[in-house]
């Protein structure tokens, strides 16, 4: 197990090894020390453990991706902190193996108070956090976050552990930095559902599927009807039909310009003199013209530079219309000439 | 030259500079192209009837310069500039990725479905093959809505030469 173990840090960290390999040893006497209570412990409360076992299993995603995304990202972050956290406080660690083998009621749910605390943002020390974990492992059973439960308890106890007290230590230290909630970094956390793999490759796939997901959700919102669909491939597919529609009313639209255009010139030269006049005036948006349009509109977030710079002409734009021969559209053309928008989500 | 400098003189700095909505803004830089590019087509073409191609063409060309803060806006404009043959979507060829569509949708488990259609929606967006699945998406977002807001302009375009 701790070749397993030893396998996976290396793998995982480069520049913690020597802490990791000296918290290996540490865990291994503490785990020596603690096996026989522990079966203790496992026989007195196996009939307690399958019903924790079963609420852990629900929360289990959370707290395991949570630490383990917490656990890659501790790489850099980490350094003299380290062994500080960690060297003197051995109780807690007991607390994370007993309780995962055990379930156990009296020891300190680590992942579970530490992420926990990390949301409430309070800076505390890493000892005292445990400690409190100890105190109030009861109430955190009924805590909606955040249990570890491992599929394989030898396996994956030792490595939540690990990196839970990794995360421990990560989260004291995003709470200094003033991160309340662990959502709030910039890594989307996935969370690992029990029976699920835990390896980095799944990892970052479910994290990947994790924004996909969120983008798939802000699509919905701009869809029209596609609230009624569940199901990702119903989505896509009412997506893919809106945007044909749309493509194919600016065709259609297009060809109906097409056949209008020769009277084009008379009622655009009342439109585009209309506009001219409102730039000069500074009134805000609304073209006289087109009332209608304001509340067809679909609502973009705001955020809009103020300046009209009308000197500026796209060079784009003269690749499509050469030097025009009327001086009204010369002056109309440098009018509608905007500064850049800055669409944002 | 001196345009220029008339140009400057005329700079105009609105006086509550963040009540202009990006949509409104979006919709008069469209009509702003595509209103004289209309005109010219039609100065310059005067006997021979006014090429749907070339109206098609200039439509997209709007678009894609009304919306450049978009990556899909840039392949817009790519395809349009390097071909004048413009090569932008079109319905016969919509028709048929439906009923393919419909017709591989029988077989495949989800994940594979999935896969096809963002493959599909990849097809429609301009420049959407060569991003990644996720950029894909999130452009496809704003290339709705300014989609929205071209045939909100161009809707009044026509309305207004009726």
């Amino acid at each position: 197990m701790l070749e397993s173990l030893v396998s996976l840090e290396s793998m995982s960290l480069s520049s913690m090894d020597v802490s990791v390999l000296e918290r290996l040893k540490w865990l291994q006497q503490q785990q020596q020390q603690q096996q026989q209570q522990q079966q203790q412990q496992v026989l007195s409360s196996t009939n307690a453990s399958p019903e924790l076992l079963q609420f852990h299993g629900t929360n289990n995603d959370e707290l395991l991706q949570n630490t383990f995304s917490h656990f890659q990202m501790l790489r850099s972050g980490f350094g003299p902190n380290y062994s500080m956290g960690f060297g003197p406080s051995h109780e807690p660690m007991d607390g994370c193996i007993s309780r995962t083998n055990s379930c156990q009621m009296d020891q300190a749910d680590t992942v579970g108070v530490m992420l926990k605390n990390s949301e409430e943002n309070i800076a505390f020390s890493l000892k005292s956090k445990r400690k409190s974990e100890v105190k109030t492992r009861a109430e955190e059973k009924t805590e909606k976050k955040i249990k570890v439960e491992a599929e394989t308890e030898s396996n994956m106890k030792v490595k939540s552990n690990l990196s839970n007290t990794e995360a421990s230590s990560e989260t004291s230290k995003q709470t200094s930095k003033g991160a309340s909630e662990i959502q709030k970094l910039d890594y989307i956390h996935v969370r690992a559902r029990r029976g699920q793999a835990t390896d980095r490759h799944s990892l970052a796939e479910r994290a990947r599927r994790e924004k996909i997901s969120k983008k798939m959700k802000y699509l919905q919102d701009l869809v029209p009807g596609c609230n009624k669909v569940t199901g990702r491939a119903g989505m896509l597919d009412e997506i893919i039909n809106y945007v044909q529609s749309l493509q194919r009313q600016v065709e259609f639209l297009s060809m109906k310009l097409a056949v209008l255009n020769p009277e084009l010139e008379l009622a655009m030269e009342d439109l585009s003199v209309k506009q001219f006049q409102a730039y000069f005036t500074n009134l805000p948006v609304l073209v006289a013209s087109k009332p209608s349009l304001m509340v067809d509109a679909p609502l973009f977030p705001l955020d809009q530079q103020g300046s009209l710079d009308l000197s500026v002409i796209n060079p784009n734009q003269a690749t499509s219309i050469e030097a025009p021969s009327a001086s009204w559209e010369t002056q109309s053309q440098s009018l509608y000439n905007t500064s850049s928008l800055g669409f944002q989500y | 030259m001196e345009r220029q400098i008339i140009n400057k003189k005329k700079r105009v700095f609105s006086v509550e500079p963040n009540k202009i909505p990006p949509s409104e803004v979006f919709r008069r830089k469209y009509t702003s192209h595509l209103v004289p590019a209309l005109k010219k087509l039609n100065m310059n073409k005067n006997s021979p009837q006014i090429n749907q191609l070339s109206v098609k063409h200039e439509v997209d060309m709007a678009l894609a310069l009304s919306a450049q803060e978009f990556s899909w806006s840039r392949f817009l404009l790519q395809k349009l500039s390097s071909s004048n043959n413009p090569t932008t979507t079109s319905s016969s060829s919509n028709g048929i990725r439906i009923q393919e569509r419909s017709g591989k949708e029988g077989g495949g488990d989800e994940d594979g479905e999935t896969e096809e259609k963002l493959r599909e929606l990849q097809k429609l967006l301009p420049g959407g093959e060569e991003m990644n699945v996720e950029e894909m998406l999130s452009e496809i977002g704003n290339y709705i809505k300014c989609l929205e807001l071209q045939t909100i302009a161009l809707k009044s375009i026509v309305q207004d030469t009726t």
